[in-house]
This record gives C-alpha cells, structure tokens and sequence, in this order.
C-alpha cells in the first residue's frame, strides 16, 4: 500500500465541530500563555532606574591644585599628592572609575583626547591606595577600536593594570531624579554607577556649541542612547548629569590644549602646549578655573552659567584656596 | 592503524581549509593582524582572476599564486574541489546527511555534466567583451558571502545573546562580565552586523547545500564554472586511477560521488575530484592513483577522440567568439549613466565601468569596514552592479583613519592607499536640508554635524546667525574641504529623514 505523506493526510482529515472549538481554544490560551511569558521576560531585561551616585563631599586640602610642568605623568602625581593624596578618595578595596575622553580617533599630540600619561598617573595612584580594580572606559563617538588604540589610553592603561573595555549598551540603569530634568529615564551606563570613586579625567579644548570641552561635558561619555539628542538643551542636561555622578574628583589635562576646530580637531597648528593639570573636587570650580586659563569667560559657557544659577558648585576663584606649583 | 587513511587526511584536509577560511574572514576586522591576508583565497581563485584580468586586459597583482594552482592541478588534477573548496566541503557535509546514493542515468549525467563548461564558456565570453560575470556563479564568492553576511553576523549575535541573557537572568556580573568584555575586544568585536540582501545570499548558498541532498555533488558536477575551469586543466594532469586487474563488481561506481566512473569501470578523468572513495570501497584493493608515464595514458585515451578536425558546431563557436569583438564597445556605451551613477563607493574605487568589471562581490570590503556602513547594492545600479559595496551614510560612515577596505580588495577595485591619501579622496558631497535641519528650521541648539566633522579645518562651518531676537549656530558646508566621508549623517538626530545627506557627485575615482 502506498503511504499517504504527513501532510497530504492532515490537509484531508476531516474534523468534528467539537474538535475544532478544542483547537482555537487551546491555540488561543496558548497564546495568552505565551503573551505573559513574553512580557514577564521583557520585564526582566528591563533595565533598572538609579536615583545616581551618593555626593560624597570629600574636601581637600585646597579647592584647586594646579601643576604645570613638562612630565604630565609627575605634574599629576604631584597635584593629586598635594590636593590631600589619591587615599583621601580612594579607599582599600574599592572600584574606581577613571573616565578619560577617548572620544575621537585622534594621536595623543592631536589633544582631542586625553593624555594617556594623566591617566597612567591616576591609575598607579589608586593602586597605590589600595583600590582593588580600576576601570577605565568611554563611549566613542568613532570607531570605538580604533579610538582606544589610537589614543594610546587602552595600551597605557593596560601596561598599568587598569580594566579597559568598551561600554556595553545592553548594561545600562535609566537615571531618575528627585525634579523634573530633561536627563530623566536617559540610559546611563552601569559601570558609571556603581563604582566607590569616580575620577572625571577631560582633556580643555575647544568645542562648537559649549566654546570649550570641560569636566562636565566629558560626563557625556557615561550615557547612552542617542549622543545627538543630549544636545538639545545641552546646559541644564549637564548640570543635571554632574549632580546624578557627581564626580569625587576631576583632574582637567591641560597639558596640549586644542584650540581651534574642536572637539575633534586633527590639526597640530591648532594645538597649544599649556603643560598644567588641574586637580579639584569641585567641577563646576575647576572647570571656571579652566576658563580663565583659556582667557573666556565663564558665564559664556551655558553649562557653567546653568550651574551658577542653580547653584550647583562655586564659580568664585577669588574665595577659592588655590595652590599652583611648578612640578 | 587508520581505516581509510586517504579519506582520513582529506576530510582532515578539508576541515582545515574550511576553518581556516572562517579564520580568515572572521578576523577582517580592525587591526587585520591575521597570519593571512583576507583575499588570498580569491587571489588562488583563476576564474576570478582571469575573468577579472580578461575583462579588464590587464594582468591583476598576485596572478602568481593563480598560476601556482594551475601548476598543481597540471600535476595532480581537481584536486582544489576534492580537498580544498570550502563550498565542496560544506556540500559533503550537507550530503552526509543523507544516506541515498542515488545516481542520475547515464544519458542524463552526459548532457548535465558539460552544463558546467556552458557557463563556463559564457563567464569567458562575457569577459572577453568586457564583462566580468564570474562574481554570480564563483563557489569562492558565494562561500565568502556567506560567511561575511549571514553566518559571522549570526554567530556573533548568537554568542552575544546568549552570555547577555545569562549575565542579565542570573545575576552573573561580577564572573562574567569581565568575560564578556575580554571576548567584545577580541571575537565578538565584530561590528559589522547587518546587511541588506543577506536573506538572498543565504539562501543562494542554502539551495546549493541542499541539492546535495539530492543528488550528490550537484553543484560540482553541473553547475560550478571553476569546478569546469579545472577540470579543463585536469585533462592533462599526470595523476591517472588504474584499476588493473579489476573484476567488474561496479561497486567503485555505485560509491562515486561524481558519477566519474564509466559502466565499463574506465573513468571520466575531467570529472575526478580525488576523493579516494574507488581505493576503499574496491573489494579487491586494487584500485589505486598514480603518476605514469604520458603514452602509456595516451593509448587509453586514444579510442575517445574519434573525430579529427574541426566540427562544423565548434566552426560557428569560434565565428562567435571572433564576432564578439565587436561587441565589446557595446558596454562603453552606457558610459554617461555610469559616471553619473548616484551611488557612493568606497574611498577611490575604480572608475564605475572599470569598478564594476574588477570587483568581484566577494564582500571583504564590507566584512571589513568597521562602521558597517559598506553595504551590498540591491539592483539600483542595474544587474552588472548587484552586490558591489556601496556607503550607506544612514547605518555607517567612512571612517577618517581607515584604509581598511582597500586592504582587503583582492582585485583592487577599491585601491590600497595611503591613509593620509585616503583621507583626501572624495566620496561625495553634503548637502543640507534647511527644511529639516534643527537650527536652521527650529532654531534649536545642534551642532552635532560640526562636532564629529572629522576634517581638521571642519568642513561643516557654524555661523552666528540672529533670527528674532535668538542667538543660533548654523552649520554651513565647506565645498573645498567636505571629502562625503558621510559621518554627518550617520550622527544626524533628526528621525526618520536626517537633514544632511551625501550625494555622489565630484568623486575622486581611481583612474587604473
């Protein structure tokens, strides 16, 4: 006897009416099944929401240090070591975050990027303190390979035994606030977060819409998302976000300064050698301080003029302790 | 002692090539610091090399290698389909799964099996008037295409998945993730991940797996047009099978998996891909391959060639291919809809006519690039250009210090430059539209376009501009400066139009 294929004999069975209602039942509650799974697992890969980092408020001995010097490495070893010592912020066992601007695919003497020596500096600090991992990472707006390598920063960090790696999108908290902010629910990456020391590490240059590139707007590198959108309204966004991290310390390379057709620059004429690090823990001071060092006024830049407003930080030098050494 | 020896070392032979194709193509990606350079299997490939190098009269880089396969398939026969093509070795896989060994009748395989030298006739005919047509039918560019567009895409996605999944279910930051980031920076690192007309690749190399299913070997023995080339040269190799003594059982016929093996248990030289299945399935072990000595093989060959002379069917063959010289301006023709073709290419690809003749599909540009922004072209610039890479700046832009993709042309349609010379060849222009654009529209505040401009003197320029009583930075285009390098639009927030776009016009095209 020839044998009828699977197919062939399920398209020509014949079905009872009680059979069929069976099926759509049983199909439909299998679907409402499914639906629930679906959703209870889109519940779990929901990221979580963070009201930010606690403000720690560690003073040091002085608001600012600024060293200048020829050695980025010593200069900031050296102001690190006067603002109080890297044991003021980092404790034994800790995790600390270094966030240098690995944004561009630039050379370190293109200053788009920050210098790998500070960062080499910052990482053997915190080792010497005692910290028990140090990460260091950035969301490049280039090819993020070709960012890390170029900028010397993933070498140098990993001859020091820094973890570098490239952020992951998938692992991120969405920000929540105690008032309304534009930041609300924008992806922040976890790693930002959950650190014990946060270490804001911006190269000073030049930037189109914000006049310069300062310790807040390197904060962009910790979100997620959508970088284009965070440029609406890009004052209020960066103050908010400098209050959802607030970074315990910001060290500001100023050692090549872009001056010219930032933030990505590319050219050497447009570069400067200014040799100083600023070393402070309030970033809304430092970066004031950076201003008056590129001869700009701060309350031109909105972000600082945002700040001051809300009084977020000091921008008052005059009243500011400030020590400058020469390294 | 092994059973089967021969077959061991083949397949062992086969899997190594196999892997170390994946190998090759997986590691295309940034720092290209594999111990082989991503187009050495094109550059062994003589159909590719010679339809290309036909078509454009010219001898390509790297014909030595070429020339090298050709001296050892003079001497040892087609052995590259039995040993070698990683096309052949997915085929036999794919054919092991079934246990038929089901063989077409002899009438039928006659006819079938001079399909494949058809095709071949006609790549070297199209190629003679200037068209170079091997990229369609190329197991080597089908393979590579499949892997670059579908299987590192999914294996990539699959791996990364499933450690997320885990990491995120379970709670395992603190063991994996480190894990997980050690692998992002090495093998997972791959950020070319989408590509348009993946479902047809995939399913062209699908389709030429699952007819083995059917008959074995279907592709090899009739349709692949290098399978066809070899077995050309292997009319004249030394390695001859001899089966002296032999007792007719037929079952070395049964077994072959080309159907070489003629009823009277002489076989089809031209047709042979070594597989060494004859040796072990012989109950007596006497068939065996060897070298022997040229008359002693022309005394067998003799009672074959019956006809002397030119027949009056190869007479009009010949007429046609004469003909066909004429023909060859016909492709210049076009001339004026190439040029002004809207399509953005890689960085100083070829002239458009030259471009199209010597690329050859194979889709290491695209593998390659690390923005994913070199995708394959569906049919807009007609059937001559399916699949040629172009930018597209909406998914990806061309980097400004890459020279990748120049790198791992295998015919050089795309230039090996310089990265500084590179950073000069124009892809096209911006242009943008003030109908869309945030400060020229909304007068709100963006300058992302000016930010990423990767040109150390920018060639997007913002300007102050005060329009009712509010301060606004428009961005402007600096003609002189902009090389189309597309990072603009990739950048761009508006959705689901960007307000800047890169047109193909004042391109820098490699002349040779």
């Amino acid at each position: 006897m020839h044998k009828k294929s699977f197919f062939k004999s399920w398209l020509n069975k014949k079905i009872s009416r009680k059979e069929f209602l069976k099926l759509c039942l049983s199909g439909a509650a299998l679907l409402t099944v499914e639906n629930r799974f679906i959703k209870l697992v889109n519940a779990a890969l929901k990221s979580d929401s963070s009201f930010g980092r606690l403000k720690k408020d560690i003073e040091g001995l002085y608001d600012l240090v600024v060293a200048s010097g020829d050695d980025p490495y010593s200069s900031t070893a050296r102001a690190v070591e006067l603002i109080g010592g890297m044991e003021k912020f980092v404790k034994k066992n800790s995790v600390v975050l270094i966030k240098p601007n690995i944004a561009w695919d630039r050379t370190p003497e293109q200053a788009a990027t920050t210098n790998p020596d500070v960062v080499a500096a910052l990482i053997d600090l915190c080792f010497k303190a005692g910290a028990k991992r140090v990460n260091v990472f950035d969301n490049a707006c280039n090819s993020a390979k070709q960012c890390y390598a170029n900028s010397g920063i993933e070498k140098k960090a990993k001859e020091h035994r820094a973890n570098v790696f490239f952020p992951s999108h998938w692992n991120t908290l969405s920000a929540k606030f105690n008032y309304k902010s534009p930041m609300e629910n924008w992806p922040i990456f976890r790693e930002a977060l959950e650190c014990d020391t946060f270490i804001n590490v911006p190269i000073l240059k030049h930037h189109g819409l914000t006049e310069l590139t300062l310790s807040m707007k390197n904060l962009m590198g910790v979100c997620g998302g959508t970088r284009g959108q965070i440029h609406f309204d890009i004052a209020t966004k960066l103050v908010d976000l400098t209050g959802f991290i607030n970074p315990d310390l910001t060290v500001i390379d100023a050692y090549r300064v872009l001056v010219r057709h930032g933030p990505a620059g590319g050219n050497l004429d447009d570069v400067v050698k200014m040799n100083t690090i600023i070393v402070g823990t309030d970033p809304t001071l430092t970066d004031t301080f950076a201003c008056k060092l590129m001869d700009t006024d701060p309350l031109s830049i909105p972000y600082i003029k945002n700040a001051s407003e809300r009084n977020f930080g000091s921008i008052d030098l005059d009243a500011a302790r400030i020590l400058r050494v020469d390294v | 002692m092994i059973k089967k020896k021969l077959i061991c070392i083949r397949r062992f032979t086969q899997s190594i090539f196999l892997f170390v194709f994946i190998y090759i193509l997986w590691s295309a990606t940034y720092p290209l610091r594999s111990f082989l350079a991503p187009e050495i299997f094109f550059k062994i490939n003589p159909l590719i090399v010679f339809s290309a190098g036909l078509a454009e009269r010219l001898i390509l880089k790297g014909a030595v290698l070429t020339v090298s396969m050709i001296m050892f398939t003079l001497i040892l026969g087609r052995f590259f389909c039995g040993w070698m093509c990683p096309v052949g070795t997915m085929i036999d896989i794919a054919g092991g799964l079934t246990k038929t060994k089901k063989s077409l009748p002899l009438m039928i395989n006659n006819r079938l099996k001079n399909f494949k030298f058809y095709i071949l006739l006609s790549i070297a005919l199209l190629s003679l008037w200037g068209i170079q047509a091997a990229w369609a039918l190329d197991p080597v560019v089908i393979m590579a295409r499949f892997i670059s567009f579908n299987f590192i895409p999914a294996a990539t996605f699959i791996m990364e998945e499933a450690l997320i999944s885990l990491i995120k279910f379970f709670n395992l930051y603190t063991p994996l993730l480190d894990f997980y980031r050690m692998l992002k920076g090495s093998i997972l690192g791959v950020k070319a991940h989408y590509f348009s007309n993946a479902g047809i690749i995939f399913f062209i190399f699908l389709s030429i797996c699952s007819l083995s299913l059917l008959i074995r070997r279907f592709w090899c023995r009739i349709l692949c047009p290098l399978g066809a080339l070899y077995a050309v040269l292997t009319r004249f190799s030394w390695l001859e099978r001899i089966t002296s003594g032999c007792i007719f059982c037929t079952k070395c016929k049964v077994d072959c998996r080309m159907q070489a093996i003629r009823p009277d248990i002489s076989y089809d030289k031209p047709e042979c891909i070594l597989c060494m299945d004859c040796i072990y399935s012989c109950p007596k072990s006497i068939t065996k391959f060897c070298f022997i000595r040229k008359d002693e093989s022309k005394v067998k060959s003799k009672n074959l060639n019956k006809q002397k002379g030119i027949s009056r069917r190869d007479f009009l063959l010949l007429g046609v291919i004469a003909t066909s010289a004429f023909f060859f301006r016909f492709r210049h023709k076009n001339d004026n809809i190439l040029k002004n073709s809207f399509i953005i290419r890689p960085p100083g690809a070829l002239e458009e006519n030259k471009f199209l003749n010597r690329c050859v599909r194979c889709g290491n540009c695209m593998k390659v690039c690390p923005t994913n922004g070199l995708q394959p072209v569906s049919l807009e610039s007609g059937l001559s250009g399916l699949w040629t890479p172009q930018l597209v700046p909406e998914i990806g832009y061309c980097e400004y210090n890459c020279n990748l993709c120049g790198n791992v042309c295998p015919t050089d349609a795309i230039p090996r430059l310089e990265v500084k010379k590179k950073q000069k060849m124009r892809l096209g222009l911006a242009k943008i539209n003030r109908n869309l654009c945030l400060p020229w529209k909304k007068k709100k505040e963006c300058i992302v376009c000016e930010e990423h401009c990767p040109i150390p003197d920018k060639a997007i320029k913002l300007k102050k501009e005060r329009i009712e009583g509010k301060t606004v930075l428009r961005p402007y285009i600096d003609m002189e400066l902009c090389n189309g390098c597309g990072i603009c639009v990739t950048k761009c927030p508006t959705r689901p139009l960007r307000s800047i776009k890169i047109f193909a016009i004042r391109t820098d095209r490699t002349l040779q």
